[in-house]
C-alpha cells in the first residue's frame, strides 16, 4: 500500500499540485516584494532629492560660512535620524558633514550613489547602507545628501525569510493534503478494483457498492456498474446462444446416431455392418468435436461457476490415472494442499489434456509433472522430451483446430490445447510454453484461492 | 424393467424406445412434462428417462415435484446441454444420473440398470462377494478363494465399484465418474489400462476369469462366462 501510494498517479498529482502552489507563492510574494521595495525606494529618493534641492537653494542664497554651519548642524542634529551629509570645497577639502564618502563615491545618472558607511562621526551610522545624491554646487563645491536605507535591507531580508517560510509551509501542507487526498482516493480506487476483481472471478450479478455521496467517485462507480450490467447481459446472451446451439446440434446428432444405430441392427451382412460402424464412429467423433467446442465456449463465456478446488489432489489423481498408460514415462512431484478457485471438471480436463499431449508428442520419452507454489500462485509444469513447439508457433498452438505440422498422423481434433487456453482464461491463469531443452514445457500458473497461506493477499 | 420415457423429440424417443424394447424392457412414452409427471406419479416404473427440456413442464421441475411427492423411483436425466455445468443442477433437483446427447444406447442402458438395481438394494453391504472373490469395505481386505490379494487404494476403489455393479455392464465413463469423480472424456485408453492391471491382480492364476470386457460397451464383473 505504501509503495503503491508512491507509485500511484494520485501521489504524482499531489506532488505536482504542491510544486505549482509553491511556485505561485513565490510569484505572488516576489511581486509584492519588488513593488513594495520600489515604492519605498522612490519615497526615499523624493525625500533626499527635496532636501538636496533645499540645501542647493540655501547655498545660492547664503554665504559660505552660514551654509557650512547649516550643513554641520544638520549633520549633528540627533533628531534627523539616518541623515547623512558631506560638503567638500573645490579642492576636495572636507568642510562639513558626518560621513566621509564623497571622494570614493561612484555616481550614477542624476548623481545617485549607494555605499556603506566606513568613516563617520556618528557611530550609529557605521556599517549602514546609505542612498545618497551628490549635487555639484557652483564654484566646485560638492554636496552629498543621503538617507539610511538599512531598513530597506531589513525589509528585503524579512521578505525573503517569509518567502522561505511560505514555500516551506506550502510544501508541508501540500504534501500532507496530497497524501490525505491521495489515500482517500487510492482507498476508493483499491476498493473498486478489489470488488471488480471479485466480480470478475466469479460473482456475476454483483455490483460495486456506491457511497451515496454523489461525488465523482460515486459517478465512476455508477458508470462501472452500468458496464457490468452490460457485460452481464452480453454474457447471458452468449450463454443462451451456446445453450441453444448445443441443444439444437446435439438433438440432431442424437437423432442421426439413433437412426444409424437402428439401421446397423437391421443390416445382416458383415460388409454393411462394418460400413455402418464407420458411420457411427464418425458421428461419435463429430459429437466429441462438438463437445470440445461447446466446452471451450462454456469456459470462455466465463459463466462456469468456480469454487475452491484442491489442485494438488486433481494433479495427483490425473498422474495416477495416466501413469499406467505409459509405464515408467510419467513422474510427478506434487506439493500437497494447493487450493485454487476453479471449476474442478474443467481444470481436470485441462490438466488431462496437457498430460495427454505430452505423452502423445513426447517421443516416448519421460514426462515430468510438477506442481508447486510460486508467489501466490500454484504453478503446474508438464515437461516432455519431444520435438517441442518452435517459438513462432507457440501462439498458433493455442488456436482452435490448429494442429501443428508433425501431429497430423496422430489422433485428436486439435482442440486439446485451445481448451486448455480457454480454461486458463476462465481461471485467470497463465498458460505459457517454454523450451525444455529438448522438448516442451507447458506452464500453467493459477492464482491460489483466497485465504490460502502464502496467497499473497 | 418397466421404463417411463419422457421425451419431446419424437424421432429420438422412437429410436430409444425401440432400442430399449429390443433389450427386453417395457417402455411407456410421454412427450411433455405434465403428462410425464402424471404417468410417473401413477407409478409402477422401475426407472424414468427424462429429457431436461420439455414442453409444458421443465424436466428439472418434473423431478422436483416427483421427489416432493415422495417418489424414489430412479431418474436418469437426458440433456443436450453440457454436463459439466448442468449435471449438478440435475442431480440437485433430485435426478439420480445425468447423460448428455448424443448418447450411446449401451451407455444409457448400463446406467439405467445400475440405477434400478441400486434402488432395489437395501442398505449397501460391507462385505461384497462375487463367486469366490470377496471384498470387505471395513477391513479393506480383498481375497479370492481364500487367498489374500494386495491392491493399491485406487485398485480397491475400482474393484469395489465393479463388485457393487456385479453382473451389470459398466461403461468407461461410468468408471471414470464413479471411481475418480471426473466427467470428461479421457480420449485415450486410460480406463482399459487400469482394468487390465486389476485383472492381473484378481484373475491371474485362476481358471475362471471374473472381469470381462463387453465389446462396444465396457466391462462386467461376473462369475458367468
Amino acid at each position: 500500500m505504501r509503495a503503491g501510494f508512491a507509485r500511484s498517479s494520485i501521489a504524482r498529482l499531489a506532488l505536482l499540485y504542491t510544486l505549482v502552489l509553491a511556485a505561485s507563492m513565490v510569484a505572488v510574494l516576489g511581486a509584492a516584494y519588488v513593488l513594495t521595495s520600489r515604492i519605498i525606494e522612490r519615497e526615499t529618493e523624493q525625500l533626499i532629492g527635496a532636501e538636496a534641492q533645499g540645501l542647493a537653494d540655501d547655498f545660492r542664497d547664503k554665504d559660505l560660512d552660514t551654509f557650512v554651519n547649516l550643513v554641520s548642524d544638520r549633520a549633528d542634529d540627533p533628531w534627523v535620524r539616518g541623515g547623512v551629509y558631506e560638503l567638500r570645497g573645490p579642492s576636495g577639502d572636507f568642510l562639513a558633514g558626518n560621513v566621509v564618502a564623497l571622494a570614493d563615491a561612484k555616481r550614477s545618472v542624476g548623481g545617485w550613489t549607494e555605499f556603506e558607511v566606513t568613516t563617520s562621526r556618528r557611530d550609529e551610522n557605521l556599517g549602514r547602507r546609505i542612498r545618497a545624491k551628490i549635487t555639484d554646487l557652483s564654484g566646485g563645491f560638492r554636496l552629498l545628501v543621503g538617507r539610511d536605507v538599512q531598513d530597506r535591507q531589513t525589509f528585503r531580508h524579512v521578505m525573503l525569510q517569509s518567502l522561505g517560510w511560505a514555500i516551506g509551509a506550502t510544501l508541508v501542507f501540500g504534501l500532507i493534503g496530497g497524501w490525505w487526498l491521495g489515500r482517500r482516493i487510492s482507498r476508493a480506487a483499491a476498493a473498486i478494483s478489489a470488488n471488480a476483481a471479485r466480480i470478475a472471478s466469479g460473482a456475476p450479478g454483483e455490483r460495486l457498492p456506491t457511497t451515496g455521496s454523489g461525488d465523482e467517485i460515486d459517478g465512476l462507480i455508477g458508470r462501472f456498474n452500468e458496464l457490468l450490467e452490460r457485460v452481464d447481459v452480453l454474457t447471458a446472451t452468449l450463454r443462451a446462444v451456446i445453450d441453444s446451439t448445443a441443444h439444437d446440434l446435439r438433438g440432431h446428432l442424437n437423432r442421426i446416431r439413433g437412426a444409424a444405430q437402428d439401421a446397423e441392427r437391421l443390416f445382416t451382412n458383415a460388409g454393411q455392418k462394418d460400413a455402418q460402424g464407420i458411420v457411427i464412429a464418425e458421428i461419435d467423433r463429430l459429437g466429441a468435436t462438438l463437445q470440445g467446442l461447446l466446452r471451450i465456449a462454456l469456459a470462455e463465456s466465463g459463466t462456469a461457476p468456480l469454487e475452491p478446488v484442491d489442485f494438488s489432489g486433481v494433479v495427483s489423481d490425473l498422474y495416477e490415472l495416466y501413469e499406467p498408460t505409459a509405464p515408467g514415462r510419467l513422474t510427478a512431484e506434487v506439493e500437497p494442499g494447493l487450493f485454487v478457485q476453479a471449476h474442478r471438471q474443467l481444470l481436470a480436463q485441462a490438466v488431462a489434456n496437457l498430460i495427454d499431449n505430452a505423452l502423445k508428442y513426447g517421443n516416448d520419452g519421460p514426462v515430468d509433472l510438477r506442481l508447486g507454489r510460486d508467489n501466490g500462485h500454484a504453478r503446474l509444469e508438464v515437461r516432455d522430451r519431444g520435438p517441442g513447439i518452435p517459438v513462432e508457433s507457440r501462439e498458433l498452438a493455442l488456436q482452435r483446430f490448429r494442429r501443428l505440422p508433425g501431429a497430423t498422423g496422430l489422433p485428436g481434433s486439435g482442440l486439446g490445447l485451445s481448451l486448455v487456453a480457454a480454461v486458463a482464461r476462465l481461471h485467470h491463469a497463465e498458460l505459457r510454453f517454454a523450451d525444455n531443452e529438448p522438448g516442451l514445457a507447458a506452464l500453467l500458473t493459477v492464482p491460489l484461492a483466497a485465504g490460502m497461506p502464502g496467497d499473497g493477499r | 424393467m418397466k421404463i417411463l420415457l419422457v421425451e419431446d423429440d419424437e424421432r429420438a424417443a422412437e429410436f430409444l424406445a425401440k432400442g430399449l424394447r429390443e433389450l427386453g424392457h417395457a417402455i411407456e412414452h410421454t412427450a411433455d412434462g405434465e403428462a410425464g409427471l402424471a404417468a410417473a406419479i401413477a407409478g409402477g416404473f422401475d426407472a424414468i428417462v427424462l429429457d431436461r427440456m420439455l414442453p409444458k413442464l421443465d424436466g428439472l421441475e418434473v423431478v422436483r415435484r416427483l421427489r416432493a411427492g415422495g417418489s424414489g423411483v430412479p431418474v436418469l436425466i437426458l440433456s443436450a446441454l453440457d454436463e459439466v455445468d448442468e449435471r449438478i443442477q440435475g442431480l440437485r433437483a433430485g435426478g439420480d444420473d445425468y447423460l448428455t446427447k448424443p448418447y450411446h444406447l449401451e451407455e444409457l442402458t448400463a446406467r439405467l440398470e445400475a440405477l434400478a438395481r441400486r434402488h432395489g438394494e437395501a442398505a449397501p453391504a460391507a462385505r461384497l462377494v462375487v463367486a469366490d472373490l470377496e471384498l470387505d469395505t471395513r477391513t479393506r481386505r480383498v481375497s479370492r478363494a481364500g487367498r489374500k490379494i494386495e491392491l493399491t487404494a485406487r485398485e480397491f476403489q475400482l474393484l469395489e465399484f465393479l463388485i457393487r455393479h456385479a453382473r451389470q455392464v459398466v461403461t468407461r465413463t461410468m468408471i471414470l465418474e464413479g471411481v475418480w469423480d471426473y466427467h470428461f472424456d479421457p480420449k485415450t485408453n486410460v480406463i482399459d489400462v487400469h482394468i487390465s492391471r486389476l485383472r492381473q491382480a484378481i484373475d491371474k492364476g485362476f481358471d475362471r476369469p471374473l472381469l470381462h470386457t463387453v465389446r462396444g460397451a465396457g466391462y462386467t464383473l461376473t462369475e458367468e462366462p
